[in-house]
């Protein structure tokens, strides 16, 4: 799953090291581990330090650390890297440690914290801690607190993580292009006390939106509002891992935005509460109930609920455009005109493509050629059908008898006998409705509503 | 010979015998140059020319017969869809105005057959009398400069002769030059037609789904006049290629010589397609200078040229001589009648120019033709250059067009259907698309056509049978056709 091998003999190194110069222990970097998987890694348990209970990244991993005296040592490579939004399209972008984004931090409240910063960017960085409470020097911000650090150098962050809860971190450094390229991570700080809040499942993942034309390797990092991936940890649905969760636990999602919008995040079959910020733990007293819970810019909601209704349930940003993948903004509606007619268009513009958009943007199973690297507008299928979703989609599937670290995907649901929506025998066209004299007054039908006619053309049509 | 002054010279006839041994040594001059009628009225320059540098069979009509064969391989190539070689093939059969040019020969052979024969004597009788005397006086006259002369003058003749069969068959070579260009023009006119027609039903089908999307709500006023703009001016466009297409089918009907019944002549649908590799003529301006018809004639012209500045200079001070035999019989009144017989010789003597006129006259239009064969030599060299380079540019540009503009407007194509099929561009994106598809297909059309047009040319730069400097071809070009296609 990850590279300890380097890690691993790094430490070794160290250890000699130390024998001779205790200087040398501190100046010495560790090794930074990297990961190549695109799916949802196991949570890493502490060996040592205080002990609590690991989150999972969506789609993504926890950076390993050394212990160094009283200090956790990270070590962050900023890098360019290859991500995967879903099968069949990769984007070029750059992030930390092999991934964008970046491996979540996990410490625990009061942890001396020491995160090694290595660029391997074509171009100065920085790395600003998020939400997280420190000296101002270690704040991340080039040119205000720190200088720049230059392609190829190493900055090391120092800082004591005096509370616990949920943040993230991102480049204070050129910064629209390298957020829009991918680099961004989460870090996670759990309460000194295990008792403190605690859940069976916590999930965390970073939500960021990328424009990349179809056929094309890099987000256009100018774009500010017409994207066409949205994701979830640089990933888009169906490349988004189900969250497994075992009926009963009580489970924790933890998300931050770093989109230019804002996200309402919708949990199907449960009403959940709001429990932490980046500005850190809501008060119990002061939550209050939820299904859909918006998430502002640059900013952290962690929600908590207790998995009490078991099945497959959709979980997913409400803004309908952020559940699709690439498509066009400047697409006219279609709705209302004969499919033959539109085929008949088709055949001589398009003799490939398929007719559709003419009763509504329904593609069912449809497969499309496409251009290279791009993605279905929407896609996925569960065990009923398409589901013709894409983007910030995926399904929280809640089981019973899932083992504690068992976040494998269950496969779908098996519903019980006689819960699933089903046909009534109903004969057709007689739906007992209401007349409503209005509409029947209305005059405007459809083929009463004049286009541009043909009279110009007629005179030509002979020729 | 009537403008020849008789200056009379009675002499004894005592050398009686004379006249006739003169007469026997001029008829056996005068019967080496004398020419007849060829079977084939002098078509066989014509046919070999035709044969050698077209590979076409000529054939001036005649007799009903020769009419019958004509009109049946002309009915029999038209019955397939014409090729550039069946049209030159019917024009070279069936063009009258070629066998015009043909009859013109025919009447060239009848001078040159005029001119190699003999000055005709003239017999003269005189008979005097008065007061019982009788003079009788019988004279032959034969022209004996003109009969000394006879084999330059049937030699000059025999030049001319040749000279109006090469203009026959630079006639012909015109004439099949004129047939491709109409022939290629004809053609790529119908490849428009085709294209276009095609492309004003893709138009009028997106036209009508603009009125549908406006009837459905989706599509305002403007940009329904937008989408239907192309319809109409697609269907413009159409209208003034198929009037082309007509005018230019037409044009080689003419040229055909066709009457009434086989004016349906099948023409293919398409331009040949190019060559695989364009012709390298490294000796193409040698080639010219040999070949070239109208440069063959005026050698040819400055050939007859010199030798009739020959024949100036050798009869510069005896311009003409009547040689007369004469007979006279006399009966005098007192006496019994006796008869004399002499000869009278008549010459004129050009004592006031001594013939200096003449021989200037012959040496300027000497010195003039060959001014003008080394101007016409220098041209064709030229001609010849420049129609090798324009064939050689135009067959980049248009396989320009096959390499390199349609592939890439295929693959643009392929990209767009790719995009509209998962939704990534508007339906009118792919009619944006085809207009442009169709602009680089019409000038790619356009580009081939003048290729051809070009290889024509340059087969007329070598052998002849053109019309001077042609216009370049307007193109169309792909953006400038394209532009003002998508800006909504």
């Amino acid at each position: 799953m990850l590279s300890r091998r380097n890690f691993l003999g790094t430490a070794t190194a160290l250890a000699g090291a130390a024998a001779i110069t205790g200087r040398a222990q501190a100046a010495s970097i560790p090794e930074a581990p990297t990961m190549e998987k695109v799916t949802m890694q196991p949570p890493l348990h502490p060996t040592s330090g205080p002990d609590y209970n690991p989150v999972v990244t969506l789609n993504g991993w926890t950076l390993p650390w050394r212990m160094n005296g009283d200090w956790k040592e990270f070590h962050l490579v900023a890098e360019p890297v290859e991500r995967e939004f879903a099968e069949g399209m990769k984007a070029h972008l750059w992030g930390y440690n092999g991934q964008s984004p970046g491996p979540t931090i996990e410490t625990v409240e009061g942890d001396k914290v020491r995160i090694f910063v290595t660029n391997k960017l074509p171009e100065h960085t920085t790395v600003h801690w998020h939400g997280v409470i420190l000296p101002a020097g270690m704040d991340g911000v080039g040119g205000l607190s720190q200088p720049h650090i230059p392609p190829g150098k190493t900055f090391v962050y120092e800082f004591e993580m005096k509370h616990s809860g949920t943040f993230m971190y991102h480049p204070h450094s050129d910064e629209m292009v390298q957020m829009a390229m991918g680099m961004m991570g989460m870090i996670v700080v759990h309460p000194r006390d295990k008792s403190f809040r605690p859940v069976d499942r916590d999930f965390v993942f970073i939500m960021s939106s990328y424009d990349i034309d179809p056929g094309t390797y890099l987000p256009k990092v100018t774009e500010m509002t017409n994207f066409n991936m949205w994701a979830w940890n640089s990933r888009v649905f169906p490349g988004i891992d189900p969250l497994a969760v075992r009926l009963g636990d009580r489970v924790r999602v933890r998300m931050g935005n770093l989109t230019m919008t804002n996200h309402p995040i919708h949990l199907h079959g449960h009403n959940f509460a709001v429990s932490c910020t980046d500005g850190g733990w809501v008060p119990e007293s002061a939550q209050w109930p939820e299904v859909t819970s918006d998430i502002p810019v640059g900013a952290i909601r962690a929600f908590d609920f207790t998995a009490d209704n078991p099945g497959d349930w959709a979980f997913h940003c409400h803004k309908s455009h952020h559940t699709m993948n690439s498509m066009g903004h400047d697409v006219r509606n279609l709705i209302g005109v004969n499919k033959k007619d539109l085929a008949k268009v088709l055949g001589k513009l398009a003799p490939d493509a398929m007719v559709m958009g003419t009763t509504g943007g329904a593609m069912g199973e449809m497969e499309m050629p496409m251009p290279d690297n791009t993605l279905p507008m929407m896609t996925g299928s569960g065990q009923f059908g398409p589901i013709e979703m894409g983007g910030m989609f995926t399904v929280m599937k809640i089981r019973e008898g899932l083992a504690r670290d068992d976040y494998k995907d269950p496969g779908p649901y098996d519903f019980p006998k006689g819960t699933v929506a089903y046909e009534v025998e109903a004969p057709q066209s007689t739906a007992p409705r209401q007349v409503n004299d209005k509409t029947k007054a209305k005059p405007a039908a459809p083929q009463e509503m004049k286009g541009i006619n043909m009279k110009g053309m007629k005179g030509m049509k002979g020729m | 010979m009537s403008d020849t002054h008789h200056i009379r010279r009675r002499t004894p006839a005592r050398r009686g015998s004379r006249p006739a041994a003169a007469a026997v040594l001029l008829s056996s001059l005068f019967l080496s140059g004398c020419a007849t009628f060829s079977p084939d009225a002098g078509m066989g320059v014509v046919a070999g020319v035709a044969g050698e540098t077209i590979k076409k069979d000529v054939i001036s009509i005649k007799t009903q017969d020769d009419a019958l064969r004509a009109d049946g391989a002309v009915k029999s190539l038209l019955r397939r869809s014409l090729t550039v070689d069946s049209a030159v093939q019917v024009a070279l059969l069936s063009n009258r105005g070629l066998q015009a040019a043909y009859n013109e020969l025919a009447l060239a052979e009848t001078d040159l057959v005029a001119d190699t024969l003999p000055p005709n004597p003239t017999f003269s009788i005189s008979r005097i009398s008065g007061s019982g005397a009788v003079e009788i006086e019988r004279q032959i006259v034969g022209d004996i400069l003109a009969l000394a002369t006879l084999p330059f003058r049937s030699e000059i003749a025999r030049q001319r002769f040749q000279k109006v069969q090469l203009r026959a068959a630079e006639e012909t070579l015109r004439l099949a030059a004129d047939v491709r260009r109409a022939y290629y023009r004809a053609v790529a006119a119908n490849e428009l037609v085709g294209l276009l027609t095609d492309a004003k039903s893709t138009a009028e089908s997106t036209a009508q789904l603009a009125g549908k999307l406006g009837e459905t709500g989706s599509l305002n006023k403007l940009d329904q006049a937008r989408e239907q703009v192309f319809y109409a001016e697609t269907t413009a466009d159409l209208a003034t290629i198929r009037q082309e297409a007509t005018s230019s089918r037409e044009r080689l009907i003419r040229l055909l010589g066709l009457w009434d019944g086989d004016v349906a002549i099948k023409l293919p649908q398409r331009l040949p397609v190019l060559p695989r590799r364009p012709l390298s003529l490294p000796g193409i301006e040698v080639d010219a200078v040999t070949h070239r018809i109208d440069l063959q004639i005026a050698r040819i012209e400055l050939g007859a040229l010199a030798k009739s500045l020959d024949l100036t200079q050798a009869s510069r001070f005896v311009t003409m001589i009547d040689v007369a035999g004469i007979d006279r019989k006399t009966r005098d009144p007192e006496g019994p009648p006796f008869r004399e017989r002499g000869f009278d010789v008549q010459f004129q003597i050009p004592i006031y120019d001594g013939g200096e006129v003449r021989v200037r006259q012959a040496a300027e239009t000497y010195n003039q033709s060959f001014n003008l064969l080394t101007e016409k030599a220098v041209n064709v060299r030229s001609e010849a250059r420049n129609a090798f380079r324009v064939y050689r540019s135009t067959y980049d540009i248009a396989g320009h067009y096959q390499r390199e503009v349609l592939p890439l407007r295929k693959i643009i194509s392929d990209e767009m259907q790719l995009r509209f099929g998962s939704m990534q561009v508007d339906v009118f994106a792919l009619l944006t698309e085809a207009r442009q598809r169709i602009a680089a297909l019409r000038a790619a059309i356009e580009a081939k056509r003048d290729f051809w047009l070009a290889q024509s040319e340059l087969q007329t730069a070598v052998n002849g049978g053109g019309r001077g400097e042609s216009q370049p071809e307007n193109r169309s070009s792909t953006t400038a056709q394209a532009s003002g296609g998508g800006g909504h």
